[in-house]
């Protein structure tokens, strides 16, 4: 497989580490253990297009999302996570 | 053992107890690199160059502040800091994109080390000293990019990976700087940052994919 | 007579008869010559037999002339480059070759095994599954063994492999795989349009088919044509022709993977040179030019040595003029195989009889039969007459019941032609059936790719060009390349009609898959025992399972299902095709990557000092780290730990400890992004100041821990454990790109840009006062415990300074730029001099800590909370932190949890074990009485005994408690006192002094 980092360009397999899920955010602070539980614990197995974060540690250390289809592999978009490179994120 | 331009490396003092001590430097690559040929016998199709004794300073940009730095770093080079996978060469240093909003300097002589940056660069970027950390080859020769298809997945034919290009990569499942300098006597040339610790088994690795095209091995102090 | 090259014909071929080649098979020598396969070589010296068969042991001849072969394998080479099952059809033949029969004992000739052909009746499909059920006991050890010794292929070498092999990529706008008339005419296009190619041929010569069947391509011969084209993409820079390479197999993404046999051809490789590559090729398009397979029909002896497909007839006598038989009979259900009888009539050859299964034969071929003198015969082959000689005698049933019988020593079968659809197939593509050729095609393949010329179905020589060369074109242009394409070349078509026949019923074993063995009865009975789906079929008669993948088998057997079943052909469907095409070696997959290369490997600063004091040293994940320092006239590594922990505790050591993961945290927020990712504060560490942290996952388990100094207000230097470092970068990045992006804070791996030494015991400033500028306090008040900060050493150089201690000793951590880590390595040993300073490794750096009772790896093991390690005070109330919800949970928080607890022998002299279970005195050992167990332990020189730490429930109530250690693995139970987990200095008096 083959992943095109937005900042490096396309990348063989091997320089990536798959993390899982890009769905769930983090909840806040005083969200409360069910909500907490819920995004530690409960994933979708989705076969078909689903957004994971993927981490580009063999090249640029950017955290990615990658929009994917379980069935085929197809990779249909690649994006930087917010917080990649210098990007300011917030007020 | 190696010169080095660094003021106190191998300055010998006496401690306490009229102990002598030398800091000597010693690259990373000090035991596992012989000059001379290696491998196949004949015209040697690899050529490989240790550089010591370098700068290398880490420049990441802080949130928000990446015009600043490219800024910082155009009044201090008189060069546009790289904004994608390039090299850049200015007068006295190299600044190789490192990842997004970060690049490396790379220069000799103390000239840009990380206590030269650090005022320029104040409040724009976060700086960190990598000189240590990596040990750089210079790899050319009619057979180099042979040579580095068994290393590298980056495809290095001319029209992709042209003088310039640079990449964050990896070599033996270890990170590596990989940029494409001028050109020497016709011939490209390939120069690899390793990480110093990584750098006598990927070293080892590199002769094992040289050897049959014959390999010429030697160490400068000159940046390519 | 075998060994004169008797069956060498006088002229024509591709060999080189200017070079002769000897070689020996089974211990008898022959002559070859540059040019021959071994199978070819084999054919010319009229060897017939070369091989017994899988279960039966019987007698094998040669089938094909390519990578399809099921029968005729060997044992290449001798010693440890003996290589098992190779095919003699594809092995390329050198001076001196060396290959051995398989399967036979004692000899090819007289092989005691074939008393299996009697019990015959048993061998049937699932035999094994049957009949070797009871008592399960005995599988392992008796019936196993002698299955694996009466059955099976060729003998590993059972020694290490001395040559290399080693990986590479490869990056093309348009991969073509085999270059016969569709992948030359496809490379021809591609590379006109200026598109980057690699062509990949599994020979070692270019033309594919054309190398045994000519034909006219524009106008010219086809060696002519082929000459031509190799020449034109030989000159064009970025045309790369890699021959003797298999395209074996597609992955995600445009990936291709293709094995080069570098140097197959000769006896050893030439020095520094790779016996074979693997390459992985990354091309934007591919064209699958692998050709097609002809198929057998399946009867009665139709494995009989002598009984040959027909192109193969045509491959040997063309290609290497090389004589199959004297006496040809030809089996054909179509148009294609006639072609044999031709080449064996131009060659001066005898044609017995064309035994054709179609109703009608083309007026052409019957002029050719009559001109040649033989007759045609409607009808089938319905038995082989012949041995381990060879073909003697055919039997035919003919259309209308009669039987007719054939003398010929050889006999040459066309059931038509498979498509080879395994690369198409490969992202679990089926292929579809045509009906006009009885084969399956590809229906679509993998992105970016697709097939053509016999690959696809189109057997004609111009519909092969034709395809080639409009594949080769989009290719390049789908690539973005629109160089002037030319002109196509152009070639006739020859009609090709085909009657299908899979099997011609009879009484004796007529084989499907004959390198496993697998016969029509096999397939039979596997469908009326109701295995009725073709993936059921495979596994059970193991049908295609073999290392020839079912190439010529397959189809056949799914056509014999599809009878018996009822159903058609389609419907029966095919199995999942699965890479690679071809057999490769793991070898070529390991690459460089064994023995001392299995993995890269990390080197200390002070390694190769470490290595003249002859550390012993310790592989610790990528790392070699000195383990300990022997010296002279020390019995074992025991004495040498005691003494090192000893010297510590008793004057001053040291240790590398560069290999704990180091991280610049820089920024504005770096304090607070430090709060975050661990349990306790850091925005409040003062600067010049170090703090002990606990990192959690968000589950509340304890990920990592370390010690985190800040040098400046916007400037943390972070340390983690040494297995944990480029894991915890990489989820302190995650943190700070996914989760904090608000975040202002910048993160950098400096693992390698210090050497960092510990520095322990009571004599540590008077060892540091040598080395440091004197001008630096490095007293109590000057640089108290927990101080980190930048100080000057003798010469000026700068180093960083931080008083930590891990040995519970009055110790330091210092570090330097790594290219003086040996530099300060010796200079500690010369400033130590004076105070007994002893190097020492990991071993004592264990015992020590657990001596203080501090947790590392077998405690932080991925299921104990901070609370478990004695540090779930350390968990701040007023901050969140990853992993601060769920460490609240009912069950991390329940009193009865296993909690460390040191833990000692009563028996002062005995030996604790780490792994060893704790029980309640008086109960029984066993899971219900589990709880806990020994993590870590050692010979504590303090306490002059093994002591240990462990995870124990309720370990913190039950301190003074005696209980059992029952250690099942080594068969031991011992009784051992809970403890206080800090066995030494408990206040904390001479880490602070």
């Amino acid at each position: 497989m083959r992943i095109t980092c937005p900042f490096c360009g396309e990348r063989e397999l091997g320089e990536f580490t798959y993390l899982g899920d890009a769905k769930p955010q983090r909840p806040a602070a005083d969200a409360g253990e069910d909500a907490v539980y819920d995004y530690v614990y409960l994933r979708d197995n989705i076969a078909g297009v689903m957004s994971e974060h993927w981490y580009h540690g063999g090249g640029c250390r950017a955290w990615l999302k990658v929009t994917r289809n379980t069935l085929t592999h197809e990779i249909s978009a690649v994006e930087a996570a917010a917080g990649a490179g210098a990007a300011k994120v917030g007020a | 053992m190696s010169s080095s331009a660094i003021p106190y490396s191998t300055i010998r003092m006496e401690g306490a107890s009229v102990a002598e001590f030398s800091w000597d430097i010693r690259s990373p690559l000090d035991r596992a690199l012989v000059a001379g040929p290696y491998g196949a016998q004949g015209k040697a199709g690899v050529s490989l160059t240790e550089i010591h004794n370098f700068d290398l300073a880490q420049v990441m940009a802080r949130r928000g502040k990446a015009g600043e730095m490219i800024a910082a770093a155009k009044a201090r080079f008189s060069a546009a800091a790289p904004e994608t996978p390039r090299a850049v060469s200015a007068a006295d240093a190299t600044l190789i994109w490192s990842g997004p909003d970060q690049f490396l300097v790379l220069s000799k002589g103390g000239k840009h080390s990380i206590e030269a940056l650090a005022a320029g660069f104040a409040g724009s970027a976060s700086l960190s000293d990598q000189s240590h950390a990596r040990a750089l080859i210079s790899v050319s020769g009619d057979k180099a990019r042979a040579m580095l298809a068994k290393l590298s997945s980056i495809d290095l034919h001319p029209s992709v990976f042209a003088v310039g290009a640079a990449a964050a990569t990896s070599m033996d499942h270890t990170s590596v700087t990989l940029w494409r300098g001028k050109d020497r006597d016709g011939q490209a040339v390939f120069n690899l940052l390793v990480f110093a610790t990584f750098a006598e088994s990927l070293w080892h690795t590199i002769l094992d994919s040289a050897a049959e095209y014959g390999v010429t091995i030697g160490h400068s102090d000159e940046l390519a | 007579m075998a060994g004169d090259q008797a069956n060498r014909l006088t002229s024509g071929g591709l060999i080189d008869r200017s070079t002769a080649l000897s070689f020996r098979f089974d211990g008898k020598n022959f002559l070859g010559f540059k040019g021959d396969t071994l199978a070819s070589a084999l054919v010319a010296n009229g060897v017939r037999l070369v091989g017994r068969s899988f279960k039966y042991h019987r007698p094998r001849g040669i089938l094909t002339a390519g990578s399809e072969e099921p029968n005729a394998l060997v044992e290449l080479r001798s010693g440890a480059r003996r290589e098992p099952n190779t095919k003699a059809t594809t092995a390329e033949l050198y001076e001196g070759l060396e290959a051995a029969s398989q399967n036979r004992w004692p000899s090819l000739n007289f092989d005691v095994m074939s008393v299996n052909q009697l019990f015959a009746p048993i061998f049937v499909a699932g035999f094994y599954y049957k009949t070797f059920m009871w008592p399960a006991k005995f599988w392992e050890a008796i019936y196993e063994p002698a299955i694996r010794r009466a059955a099976g292929l060729g003998r590993a070498s059972g020694v290490s492999d001395p040559d290399h092999y080693d990986k590479a990529w490869a990056h093309c706008d348009v991969v073509i795989a085999g270059s016969g008339p569709a992948g030359l005419a496809a490379a021809l296009a591609a590379a006109r349009s200026g598109a980057r190619v690699i062509l990949c041929e599994e020979d070692f010569v270019l033309g594919g088919r054309l190398l045994a069947d000519g034909g006219t391509i524009d106008g010219l011969p086809a060696a002519e044509w082929v000459a031509r084209a190799v020449a034109e993409l030989e000159a064009m820079p970025d045309v790369r022709i890699m021959t003797r390479t298999s395209l074996f197999g597609v992955y995600d993404g445009g990936t291709y993977g293709a094995i080069e046999r570098v140097n197959d051809h000769l006896p050893v490789p030439p020095e520094h040179q790779v016996r074979q590559r693997l390459w992985r090729i990354v091309a934007k398009r591919c064209v699958v030019a692998a050709g097609a397979i002809e198929r057998p029909i399946v009867f009665a002896g139709n494995d009989t040595p002598g009984v040959m497909m027909a192109s193969a007839m045509r491959s040997y006598i063309n290609r290497y003029a090389a004589a199959p038989a004297r006496r040809i009979a030809l089996f054909t259900n179509n148009e294609d195989g006639w072609r044999t009888a031709d080449t064996a009539i131009a060659a001066g050859l005898q044609v017995a009889a064309v035994i054709d299964a179609r109703a009608d034969v083309s007026p052409a071929h019957r002029s050719l039969a009559s001109k040649g003198g033989f007759p045609v015969l409607h009808g089938s082959v319905s038995a082989v007459e012949g041995g381990k000689g060879g073909v003697r005698k055919i039997s035919v049933s003919l259309t209308g019941g009669a039987r007719a019988e054939v003398e010929a020593d050889g006999l040459a079968v066309s059931g038509g032609w498979n498509p080879a659809v395994g690369l198409t197939s490969y992202h679990r593509g089926r292929p579809k059936w045509r009906d006009d050729i009885a084969a399956f095609v590809p229906d679509g393949a993998p992105p970016g790719m697709v097939a053509a010329g016999a690959a696809n179905g189109a057997f004609g020589l111009g519909a092969c060009l034709r395809e080639g060369f409009e594949a080769g074109a989009a290719a390049a242009r789908d690539a973005g390349r629109s160089g002037n394409i030319g002109s196509m070349p152009v070639a006739d078509d020859a009609a090709f009609s085909l009657t299908p026949l899979w099997h011609v019923a009879g009484k004796c074993k007529a084989f499907v898959d004959q390198q496993h063995d697998v016969t029509a009865s096999d397939v039979e009975l596997a469908q009326r025992e109701g295995f009725q789906s073709v993936e059921h079929l495979k596994r059970y008669t193991t049908l295609g399972m073999a290392t020839d993948q079912g190439k010529t088998s397959n189809v056949a057997g799914l056509a014999i299902m599809a009878a018996v079943s009822g159903k058609s052909i389609p419907e029966t469907g095919t199995t999942i095709y699965r890479p690679p095409y071809v057999p490769v070696a793991i070898g070529a997959f390991a690459g460089h990557h064994r023995d001392e290369n299995f993995h890269a490997t990390r080197l200390t600063p002070s390694h190769h000092w470490a290595a003249e004091q002859g550390a012993i040293f310790v592989d610790t994940g990528l790392w070699k780290r000195a383990q300990w320092y022997p010296r002279p006239g020390e019995k074992d590594w025991l004495e040498s730990v005691t003494r090192e922990v000893k010297a510590v505790r008793g004057g001053v050591g040291f240790c590398d400890v560069s290999t704990l993961g180091k991280i610049d945290v820089h920024g504005p927020d770096a304090g607070a992004f430090l709060d975050r990712v661990y349990i306790n504060a850091f925005s409040s560490l003062a600067v010049g100041k170090a703090r002990y942290g606990l990192m959690l996952r968000e589950d509340g388990i304890v990920y990592d821990d370390g010690t985190t100094s800040r040098l400046a207000e916007d400037h943390y230097f972070l340390t983690t454990t040494t297995a944990k470092a480029g894991l915890v970068m990489q989820h302190l990045e995650f943190c700070r790109q996914v989760l904090f992006p608000e975040l202002d804070v910048q993160l950098t791996s400096v693992s390698d840009q210090w050497a960092q030494f510990s520095i322990a015991g009571p004599k540590t400033r008077d060892l540091l006062k040598e080395i440091i500028d004197p001008a630096e306090d490095l007293s109590n008040d000057g640089f108290p415990f927990m101080g980190a900060r930048e100080v000057k050493l003798r010469g000026g150089l700068k180093a960083r300074l931080f008083r930590i201690s891990f040995s519970g000793e009055m110790a330091f951590e210092i570090s330097v730029p790594a290219r003086y880590g040996e530099a300060m390595a010796r200079n500690l040993m010369i400033a130590g001099k004076p105070f007994g300073v002893t190097p020492y490794g990991t071993e004592a750096l264990g015992v020590m800590r657990i001596e203080k009772g501090h947790v590392a790896g077998p405690e932080l093991n991925g299921t104990t909370t901070a609370g478990d390690l004695g540090l779930g005070k350390m968990m701040s109330t007023k901050k969140d932190f990853v992993g601060r919800v769920m460490a609240g949970r009912e069950a991390l928080t329940a009193p009865s949890r296993q909690v460390v607890v040191g833990i000692k022998p009563t028996d002062k002299a005995r030996r604790l074990r780490s792994g060893a279970h704790i029980i309640p005195k008086d109960e029984t050992p066993g899971p219900e009485n589990d709880q806990g167990y020994v993590t870590s332990v050692c010979f504590s020189p303090v306490l002059d005994q093994w002591i240990g730490l462990g995870l124990v429930e309720r370990g913190r109530e039950r301190i003074g408690e005696i209980v059992l250690a029952h250690d099942p693995l080594r068969g031991e139970d011992y009784d051992v006192e809970l403890c206080n987990p800090v066995f030494y200095d408990p206040d904390g008096g001479r880490q602070r002094g």
